[in-house]
């Protein structure tokens, strides 16, 4: 049953003036459990060294080797060949700077949108390392930890209409980032501190609710719950804002939580 | 970074985007509301033609005609300026859109671009449809009949009523994602309901349509 598969590989090495994007063609066949991380590096060993692509952990977890697959924003080392049709083609995620062929730069954009959203733990309590670390509730942390989960792959984000519309929208991921430190006891920002970073069109107001975000996203985080519920609390902290009982309130109460 | 941190407990700078979302989020409930009560009102006329101008003039006789026409018209403008800002008027975000759309295969992804196209179809001809009725009150069966069996409102009906269907069925599912009324987990219920809604509402309006294609004008 061994298949030949064809795979059809986007080429482009920007910092080549010489070069042009274009399509390259290689046949190869298919072994058993073969995954596109495989398949890949045969490509770059029997076909063509110059190949770029990225990979680390091979076991999905570092999030590298995301690409279009099929047209699907996906992890090339977790998708196995024999769940694809014998053609195959390979695009670069979108809306990152490309790097070449394969390979684009996530990491300048997620370290970007971190300090957007400001994802670190803002606390006024001193640090002091002679006592014990506080508590926290067994429930929380693991709510913590099912939104910590994201791999910064990017799949999101390349497969959000929005995004690709407007350059400046935060996306999935980064609004799961808010999700998560909205959840740590240890933050002791409120929702009127979040809404400067996401309540607007960049932000939450931005997402139009297509949900490819929630669809590709191959760690199978829980993206469209906790885009609805920051949409409900953010647009909840623009009405508590327009009520003058709760400004007041917001005025009187100490900085700290 | 500054340590300790300089975050303050402020009130937010800027409230826009957020009051729009709520605002879509109420005209685009209200008339989906509007649209089934319309639907309905209309359909009466498969109980007969009298009970359709009975229901008629009951609304007029207490002035609802008379006021709601004028505001769902507002509604209707104050839903097409806030949604106007999501739809792609530029050639770039088209392409964008478009090419997005083609490859990623997406069924939510196309249902929004469906939403975008039967919208520019439904702010046409709707604006037709609102203004010939309400300038030629009262609402009676018969001349109801008369329009709908007269070219070119025969074709306009049969377009008209399509667009509006699929526009409402889509933005009931998509408002209930977006605000979480529809959860992950019950999304394939919400899918279904979807399609339910865009079967039955359309069933519904086709046979309206076709009972005033062969009632009596006179
Ligand atoms: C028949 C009356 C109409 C009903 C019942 C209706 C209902 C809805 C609903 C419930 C939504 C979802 C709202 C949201 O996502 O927040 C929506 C979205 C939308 N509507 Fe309408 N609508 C109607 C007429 C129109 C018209 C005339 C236009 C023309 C401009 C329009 C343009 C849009 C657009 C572009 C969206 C997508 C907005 C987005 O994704 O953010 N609609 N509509
Ligand atoms: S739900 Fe929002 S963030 Fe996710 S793909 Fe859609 S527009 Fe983008
Ligand atoms: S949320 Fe999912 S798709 Fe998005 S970057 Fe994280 S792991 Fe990747
Ligand atoms: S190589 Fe690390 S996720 Fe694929």
């Amino acid at each position: 049953m061994a298949r030949n598969l064809t795979f059809h590989i986007f080429r482009h090495n920007p910092a080549d003036p010489a070069s042009t994007p274009h399509m390259d063609t290689f046949v190869l066949n298919e072994t058993a459990a073969m995954t596109l991380f495989i398949a890949l590096n045969r490509i770059r060993e029997e076909h063509d060294p110059g190949l770029q692509f990225d990979f680390c952990c091979r076991a999905g977890m570092c999030g590298a080797c995301a690409m279009v697959i099929n047209g699907r924003p996906g992890l090339a080392c977790h998708t196995q060949t024999r769940d694809l049709p014998e053609s195959i083609t390979l695009l670069p995620l979108p809306f990152f700077k490309l790097v070449g062929d394969l390979s684009v730069d996530t990491g300048v954009w997620f370290r970007d949108m971190y300090q957007r959203v400001e994802s670190w733990i803002h606390t006024t309590r001193a640090f002091d390392p002679s006592k014990r670390e506080a508590r926290m509730a067994n429930a929380t942390a693991e709510a913590i930890y099912e939104l910590d989960r994201c791999i910064e792959c990017g799949c999101c984000i390349a497969a959000c209409g929005t995004a690709r519309m407007r350059e400046d929208f935060l996306g999935a991921a980064a609004l799961n980032r808010v999700a998560r430190f909205r959840l740590d006891p240890r933050d002791e920002r409120k929702d009127a501190d979040y809404f400067h970073l996401i309540g607007d069109d960049t932000g939450i107001f931005g997402c139009m609710g297509l949900l490819a975000c929630e669809d590709v996203c191959p760690k199978h985080l829980p993206l469209q719950d906790q885009l609805a519920a920051l949409r409900r609390r953010m647009a909840g902290t623009a009405l508590k804002h327009r009520l003058p009982f709760f400004r007041n309130v917001r005025k009187a109460r100490p900085a700290k939580a | 970074m500054p340590n300790p941190p300089q975050y303050a407990l402020q009130a937010p700078t800027t409230t826009g985007p957020a009051w729009a979302d709520w605002l879509q989020l109420c005209t685009g409930a209200a008339l989906l509301l509007f649209m089934w009560a319309h639907m309905l009102l209309v359909a009466s006329v498969l109980l007969g033609p009298a009970t359709m101008n009975a229901l008629a003039g009951l609304l007029e006789a207490t002035g609802l005609v008379q006021l709601g026409g004028p505001c769902i018209g507002l509604l209707f403008l104050v839903h097409c300026v806030l949604t106007a800002r999501r739809i792609p008027f530029r050639q770039l975000e088209q392409r964008a859109i478009w090419e997005h759309a083609r490859l990623l295969k997406h069924r939510d992804t196309w249902l929004w671009l469906a939403q975008v196209a039967s919208a520019l179809v439904v702010l046409v001809l709707g604006v037709a449809h609102m203004w010939t009725v309400l300038a030629d009150l009262p609402i009676t069966a018969a001349k109801s009949a008369a329009r709908v069996q007269r070219w070119p409102w025969t074709l306009l009906y049969l377009v008209l009523l399509p667009m509006v269907e699929l526009h409402v069925a889509i933005g009931f599912y998509r408002l209930g994602v977006k605000w979480g009324f529809i959860s992950s987990r019950r999304r394939p219920l919400g899918v279904k309901a979807e399609k339910l809604l865009l079967v039955v509402c359309l069933a519904i309006g086709l046979l309206t349509l076709l009972r005033f294609l062969t009632l009596s004008v006179e």
